[in-house]
């Protein structure tokens, strides 16, 4: 599987995100379900730069491959993962 | 090398008599820019503790204000010995004291009274000093020494108190009779040789440990002081914090970056991203890093940068740790541990600040209040220039 190309998550770690919980996701890593673990890889963002836009809901948010998520959680972000994964998995 | 590039850095490191609260010996250090000078004094209080603390601070206190108003060095001497007040135990009020008075470019003064005679190095070498030698009638086993000296870029000028010339005192082998000048001289000139641009923060402070392994146990049996000033070439620091307030701006912006002889710190998501777009150098933030950082988010790294921080949080954090006399009870995030570390080692602080408004910051539902930017780089300049005695710039972009 080590060839399909991986799922990028990106965790905000800027201002608001970061008061307003992001720091929880650093956990996210640990509590991806087996089917997930190599599918995905996780990082660390300096700014999303979405906060002060009004198209999108609250923060933190988490970038996964194109899509943003708002009111991001470890649980809601490894749901959108796993939508994707069944969709086939796509980048996009 | 022209004046207006050597800094002075001036910097004394303590450590208290076992047993004691406070230092009974005593330092304080002025700039007087308009002028070029810079004063400096340290005094030894008699005795240690409360007593010797309060006989070295009122004796610091007094000759930088008698130096900064070219007072007569003989007058201020007696001025000082008068006021002292008289110690219960000796029935003698004492203290010792070492004025510096350095005129960059000029002339500058040392005015000494019974502590180890400073030591004036250039190019690791111990200059020799004429001094003049002065003794009051009212005081006539006091004496007081004049010092005239012209100091340049790379010099270092090193005063300690008999903490240090003195230690080891009593213990058998080379330092029976103490480490003497000679002995912390020897000392200096191999930790010079060893690091020749050390910080006068850095040296004095191997200048005290060092002092006290000599005795016994490694313990402090007086006070002990070191004070190092030393000129050199400023180590210039740039901190970028905060969007421009035109988007137009941004490439700049980045291009301080690029063209920025010294250290980099990007302090604001938004910052980092608009530096790394334009210098093409991507952010690496290592998010397992989160739950080692403490309460703010982690250090993260560009290639040609510094440190990369988060914005506001972080700069509060650090400009209240660094207002604060004694050290918050609170563990120290790693991100706050090393912009303050690259604060302390710069002499020249360039603070840029961005004065785009994120509204987001201003939402009433978040959980904290975010100061406005402009306002916690005020009080960080202030703090650093005040307290850190360092030269810092500020300008909005």
């Amino acid at each position: 599987m080590s060839d399909v190309k991986k799922i990028k998550v990106e965790i905000c770690l800027g201002t608001t995100c970061y008061v307003l919980g992001s720091f929880r996701l650093s956990s996210l890593e640990e509590q991806l379900p087996p089917n997930l673990k190599d599918r995905v890889e996780v990082v660390g963002c300096a700014c999303l730069e979405v906060c002060h836009d009004r198209n999108y809901g609250n923060a933190p948010f988490v970038r996964i491959g194109e899509r943003i998520v708002d009111n991001a959680t470890v649980e809601k972000v490894i749901e959108v993962l796993q939508e994707m994964v069944a969709a086939g998995g796509s980048n996009e | 090398m022209a004046e207006n590039d050597v800094f002075v850095e001036m910097e004394c490191f303590q450590l208290c008599h076992d047993g004691e609260e406070v230092c009974g010996d005593d330092f304080l250090f002025e700039r007087l820019e308009g002028e070029n000078r810079h004063l400096a004094v340290l005094s030894d209080g008699l005795g240690s503790g409360i007593k010797a603390n309060l006989l070295a601070c009122m004796t610091t206190t007094m000759a930088l204000e008698f130096i900064r108003s070219d007072m007569d060095v003989m007058l201020s001497a007696e001025t000082i010995m008068d006021t002292l007040p008289v110690c219960e135990v000796r029935k003698i009020s004492y203290a010792t004291f070492t004025v510096f008075d350095l005129q960059i470019g000029g002339k500058s003064r040392i005015i000494e009274m019974d502590n180890p005679p400073f030591i004036h190095l250039r190019n690791g070498k111990d200059l020799k000093v004429s001094r003049q030698a002065m003794t009051s009638e009212r005081w006539p086993d006091r004496r007081v020494q004049l010092s005239e000296i012209y100091a340049v870029a790379g010099d270092r000028l090193i005063v300690f108190s008999d903490g240090v010339a003195q230690a080891g005192l009593g213990q058998p082998g080379k330092y029976k009779f103490g480490w003497r000048r000679e002995g912390a001289l020897e000392f200096i000139q191999e930790t010079i040789a060893a690091d020749p641009a050390i910080s006068a923060r850095d040296l004095s402070q191997k200048v005290v440990y060092a002092a006290r392994s000599r005795n016994k146990d490694n313990r402090c049996i007086d006070d002990i002081s070191c004070m190092v000033i030393y000129l050199r070439k400023p180590r210039k620091l740039l901190l970028l914090t905060g969007p421009p307030f035109r988007a137009e701006s941004d490439a700049a912006y980045a291009d301080l970056v690029r063209n920025f002889d010294g250290k980099v710190i990007l302090s604001g998501g938004t910052t980092a991203n608009i530096v790394s777009r334009e210098l093409q150098r991507p952010i690496d933030v290592d998010m397992k890093l989160v739950m080692k950082a403490g309460s703010l988010p982690p250090p993260a790294r560009m290639q040609g940068v510094d440190l990369v921080t988060e914005g506001i949080l972080t700069l509060t954090d650090v400009t209240q740790r660094l207002e604060a006399d004694t050290p918050l009870d609170t563990p120290v995030p790693l991100v706050s541990k090393e912009m303050i570390e690259l604060f302390r080692q710069s002499d020249e602080i360039e603070l840029v600040v961005g004065t785009k408004v994120n509204e987001a910051h201003q939402d009433p539902s978040l959980p904290v209040d975010l100061e406005i930017r402009r306002n916690i780089v005020r009080r960080l300049k202030n703090v650093l220039e005040t307290k850190y005695r360092k030269r810092v710039l500020m300008r909005f972009f």
